[in-house]
């Protein structure tokens, strides 16, 4: 999503001393000990562009898709919850239509019963479900580069305001309902991204 | 969406990235149009309320409908990848033959060829651009003069 959305800079970590003194002792396995090895300044000079490649630095941000940045976040979280929601959304539709088939009626026109209820209810959720998920990587994404790290809290209050900025025109108590909601569902998310990361046997990068 | 792309994910993961960014587009892109549109439309007095009855309604509508746009190509695309095992401009082609045709299911044969047919060549035209862009940017090496060429002096 290069293309569309730009690139951001990257931002440097403050170093200090000793921290600089560590980084020249370890084996020169990414790009930036690379550079610092070679006494480049990547700030400055751009000698190739494969520093778009290397995954997000910011501190607990490591999730279960390897992501590059925030619009990678953007894309996957906002692409998986859509595309899940749709997929759940025309089952219950399909699932539903059942019900409405007229006794005796042609195959077209159950077919297209079927269709119609699919087409009713899955569109109408998934989409739903996408605005409040591009919403919440939104203000997710914009936390974590406020705090420069990513914990649960942040899940938890991109979670609360999303369900108060979806329900921002009802008034206040539907607010509160829907920012809970959401709240509830952060959670859910990221008890289930410890659970996943915790058992990751091969990866790394695992949370505390 | 180019296929010359290596910054991309592999095939599988690149279809949630491209069905989340197109969902985003057109959820941000209907934010505005429908914004403007529902601002325009309404009697004086009561614009911004229009405005935000029309962003309420409308802005995941387009959202839905760029995304599934988005995720059928990709989709489609890799699959193409998949089968020709080669990666051009026909690959792009036939994925967006592919996804006028399947947005197109429900109207009958005659909007499926149609859709098909359009999005076909609207991707063809999308690549083709971009193949000449790429043309002009790319500066062809000149062969050095070969040492045969001129006769050596002594």
């Amino acid at each position: 999503m290069s293309w569309l959305l730009g690139s951001s800079p990257s931002t440097a970590p403050a170093a200090s001393p000793i921290a600089q003194q560590q980084k020249q002792h370890t084996t020169a396995n990414t790009v930036d000990s690379l550079y610092d090895a070679a006494g480049v300044d990547d700030e400055s000079i751009d000698i190739l562009d494969i520093q778009e490649d290397k995954l997000s630095s910011i501190e607990g941000s490591q999730s279960i898709i390897p992501s590059r940045d925030w619009r990678d976040d953007l894309c996957y979280g906002t692409g998986s919850v859509y595309g899940l929601s749709l997929v759940a959304g025309s089952t219950y539709g399909f699932l539903e239509s059942f019900g409405k088939i007229q006794p005796g009626a042609s195959f077209k026109l159950q077919l297209n019963t079927i269709l119609n209820n699919v087409t009713k209810r899955g569109p109408f959720i998934g989409n739903h479900a996408g605005i409040l998920a591009m919403n919440y990587n939104f203000i997710n994404c914009g936390l974590d580069y406020y705090r420069n790290k990513h914990d649960d809290y942040n899940s938890l209050a991109a979670g609360a305001l999303t369900g108060a900025l979806f329900k921002c025109t009802k008034g206040a108590k539907p607010m509160l309902y829907a920012s809970g909601l959401c709240t509830v569902g952060a959670g859910v998310w990221c008890g289930f991204k410890r659970v996943y990361l915790s058992t990751d046997e091969t990866g790394n990068k695992k949370l505390d | 969406m180019s296929s010359t792309d290596h910054s991309r994910e592999p095939c599988p993961l690149v279809i949630v990235n491209d069905l989340g960014g197109a969902f985003v587009m057109g959820g941000l892109g209907g934010v505005i149009w429908h914004g403007i549109k529902g601002f325009r439309n309404s009697p004086s007095g009561e614009r911004l309320a229009g405005a935000k009855l029309s962003i309420k309604t409308r802005a995941p509508v387009s959202g839905g409908n760029f995304g599934m746009w988005g995720g059928l190509f990709s989709g489609f695309d890799c699959a193409v990848k998949g089968v020709r095992k080669r990666e051009d401009i026909w690959n792009g082609i036939i994925a967006g033959f592919f996804t006028g045709g399947t947005l197109a299911i429900r109207g009958g044969w005659r909007s499926i060829r149609n859709g098909a047919i359009t999005c076909g060549i609207l991707i063809g035209c999308i690549e083709g651009v971009g193949l000449l862009i790429q043309r002009a940017n790319t500066q062809v090496p000149v062969a050095p003069a070969m040492p045969g060429d001129q006769p050596l002096t002594a």
